[in-house]
């Protein structure tokens, strides 16, 4: 459905958003793009939707090339981008009729399509108010059920559930499964929410500095990381200090940060917990807080978006994403916008990362909506807590656990 | 061609739909026409008393150039909607659709254009109230089609400046920087008789004297054949040159 060869884009300042990119989509799957701001997701969806030429390199669209058959290109896809392109000053109906003129149907093929959509995504009863009264799920809906007027068999979903509720979320999650698995449509979907991208895709590719780390199945990923996860949650200075002693050690396999978390993986966690903390009580680093996890697609992800200590071969050649920041080096694409198309990306990534993944942990956990993803939610979490617990557990009985507890202790007292 | 003309329609009418939902527009249209005819008319009024004024009543005068004004103000707003229309991604939503991409302007000058011929309709209607003299409907009418070519024009070029800027602060600063001088530097309230020589050499480029003379002349019943010739040319190849540098400019933003 989708193939590209050798994409490369070049922006005028010099900036490669694209580099030598090769992917291949298959008819019918959902294929989860991945990728921290700034990798080149949305600068590679313009080009694929022919909004955007490519510096060089070759991409087809539902057999048609880019380049040299761009309307062919885009009668056949659907396009929800970031940015809800819906006229908020029209009706639900006014907007879908006016897409599918913009396609050229004819009116009666449009009323049939038009009135199905709105039964499909149950907008029927807000068809005639204006869209500005709408709410944000409804919106998105809508704006999906626009991209589907003309009956395409590839959509793009560029991030679309940010900014809506648990509740609106798993609602749209559900749409999309029944796109994809009723009415066949091949679904390319970015996202940062990577919960989201594990439930719904077949394939996930993770995006970094414009080309592709890795193609794989959400559970192959998830297994290429063997072992467990040490979560230490380290306060300031303990941080770097843990990481330069940890580095070293043969038993660690790897070491990854997410904002005051040093993730170590290691082949057993609870036998690690008990060195590990006596290694860093010996030199004297606090330890706020520990729990074990299997690997998740978080750790996937987090590998092959360039925040990998272990790695020497790293795309930051060893050094830690945040000192490039702070030197300025990323700075430029991450806040000064140099990659200015992609208005989202100007955010600095951790501060995204922050809002995205840790929120919605939050969210997930105060679901109470009746919904069947309900269930999904229920079952992952109470798998989690497993994890965690019990090897906690064991570790409470070790003399290492009693001396960080009486030190927590003393410090609260 | 047929492609054009249909895409066209479908999305002028969408602009024009949305227009139309904004009670309060109509309400400022209506009353903006009325300060502008009450204060200038009131304070020019013994402007016309003095030697070398053309014959007749200020208001009569002025009409033309509450006309003109309100087409400037009017379509230096065409381009600030167009970039809002950008930021908030409706217009990315149109180019992945086989849309042609001259109707996307072209839809978006011709509504500008219509808008700003409703306005001048109450001020005509309004002026006439106030006791300007109309010679007939038939001028009337036609210099309606004088403002339609202007508005084409000036507001392809604010959409076109508004691609080139990108920015709408520069883009409003830009289309008031220009208004009043554009206006001084025609016939527009200021008979020709009183400008300086350099001023009057200038009109002679700046197709809002073509077009003050041009619905003037249709007022006053006093029409040159040659003068209205010479004065539909000049605002049609203006708006046709306008409206093709604005699509350049917006086919070579999007690509």
């Amino acid at each position: 459905m989708i193939k590209t060869e050798n994409l490369t884009k070049t922006f005028s300042s010099g900036t490669k958003a694209v580099d030598n990119l090769n992917i291949n989509v298959e008819d019918g799957e959902i294929f989860g793009f991945l990728g921290p701001n700034g990798a080149g997701k949305s600068t590679t969806i313009k080009i694929l939707t022919t909004l955007s030429r490519p510096t060089s390199g070759q991409a087809w669209v539902g057999g048609h090339n880019v380049l040299t058959e761009p309307v062919k290109v885009r009668c056949s896809i659907g396009y929800v981008a970031q940015e809800t392109g819906i006229d908020y000053f029209l009706t639900g109906r006014e907007n879908l009729v006016l897409q599918g003129r913009l396609y050229r149907m004819d009116g009666k093929a449009i009323n049939r399509r038009v009135d199905e959509l709105l039964e499909l995504f149950s907008i029927k009863d807000n068809a005639d108010q204006l869209v500005s009264t709408y709410s944000g799920g409804m919106r998105r809906k809508l704006d999906i059920a626009t991209a589907l007027i003309h009956n395409p068999r590839l959509i793009f979903l560029d991030e679309p559930t940010l900014g809506l509720d648990p509740h609106s979320r798993s609602q749209l999650w559900n749409y999309i499964r029944m796109l994809n698995s009723e009415l066949k449509v091949t679904i390319f979907l970015t996202t940062h929410y990577l919960d989201e991208a594990d439930k719904l895709s077949n394939r996930i590719g993770i995006l970094h500095k414009g080309s592709i780390k890795i193609i794989d199945t959400p559970d192959k990923l998830k297994d290429s990381i063997r072992g467990d996860s040490v979560n230490l949650e380290l306060k300031g200075s303990a941080k770097d200090k843990a990481i330069s002693i940890l580095k070293g050690d043969s038993k660690v396999k790897e070491i990854l940060l997410e904002n005051d978390h040093v993730r170590v993986y290691v082949n057993n966690g609870s036998e690690a917990i008990q060195w590990l903390m006596k290694l860093l009580n010996q030199n004297g680093i606090d330890v706020s807080s520990l729990s074990i996890s299997r690997p998740s697609l978080d750790d996937v992800y987090l590998k092959y978006s360039g925040a990998s200590f272990k790695e020497g071969d790293s795309a930051e050649g060893g050094e830690p994403w945040w000192a490039k920041w702070q030197k300025g080096g990323w700075g430029k694409n991450w806040k000064g916008g140099e990659d200015s198309n992609d208005k989202n990306e100007a955010v600095g990534w951790d501060q995204n990362w922050t809002k995205g993944e840790w929120e919605m942990e939050q969210d997930d956990k105060q679901e109470v909506t009746a919904d069947k993803d309900k269930e999904d939610i229920k079952d992952k979490e109470n798998k989690e807590e497993e994890n965690i617990e019990e090897p906690w557990k064991k570790w409470q009985g070790t003399p290492e656990a009693a001396e960080w507890w009486s030190k927590q202790g003393k410090k609260e007292g | 061609m047929v492609q054009l003309v249909s895409d066209t329609w479908y999305l002028f009418n969408k602009y024009l739909r949305i227009t139309l939902r904004m009670p309060m527009w109509a309400l400022f249209t209506i009353i903006q026409p009325l300060i502008w005819l009450l204060i200038f008319g009131q304070l020019f009024k013994n402007m016309a008393s003095l030697p070398g004024f053309p014959q007749g009543r200020y208001m009569d005068f002025f009409l033309p150039g509450a006309v003109i004004m309100t087409v400037l103000f009017g379509t230096s707003w065409s381009g600030v909607s167009l970039l809002r229309e950008i930021n908030f991604g409706t217009v990315e939503k149109m180019l992945v659709t086989p849309v042609s991409r001259v109707s996307i302007v072209m839809s978006r000058v011709i509504h500008t254009a219509v808008t700003v011929i409703i306005q001048c309709l109450i001020i005509m209607i309004i002026a006439i109230i106030f006791g300007a003299s109309v010679s007939g409907v038939k001028g009337a009418l036609l210099s309606l089609v004088i403002v339609f070519l202007l508005s084409l024009g000036f507001s392809g070029i604010s959409n076109g400046l508004a691609m080139w800027l990108k920015r709408e602060e520069p883009l409003v600063m830009l289309g008031n920087m220009m208004t009043l001088p554009l206006m001084f530097l025609s016939s527009a309230m200021v008979p020709k008789s009183f400008m300086p020589e350099w001023i009057r050499v200038i009109t002679k480029i700046n197709p809002i004297d073509y077009a003050v003379e041009a619905i003037r002349a249709f007022y006053s019943g006093g029409v040159s054949l040659q003068a209205i010739l010479v004065g539909f040319l000049f605002l049609s190849l203006f708006a046709v040159t306008a409206i093709s540098w604005a699509t350049e400019m917006f086919m070579n933003q999007s690509e």
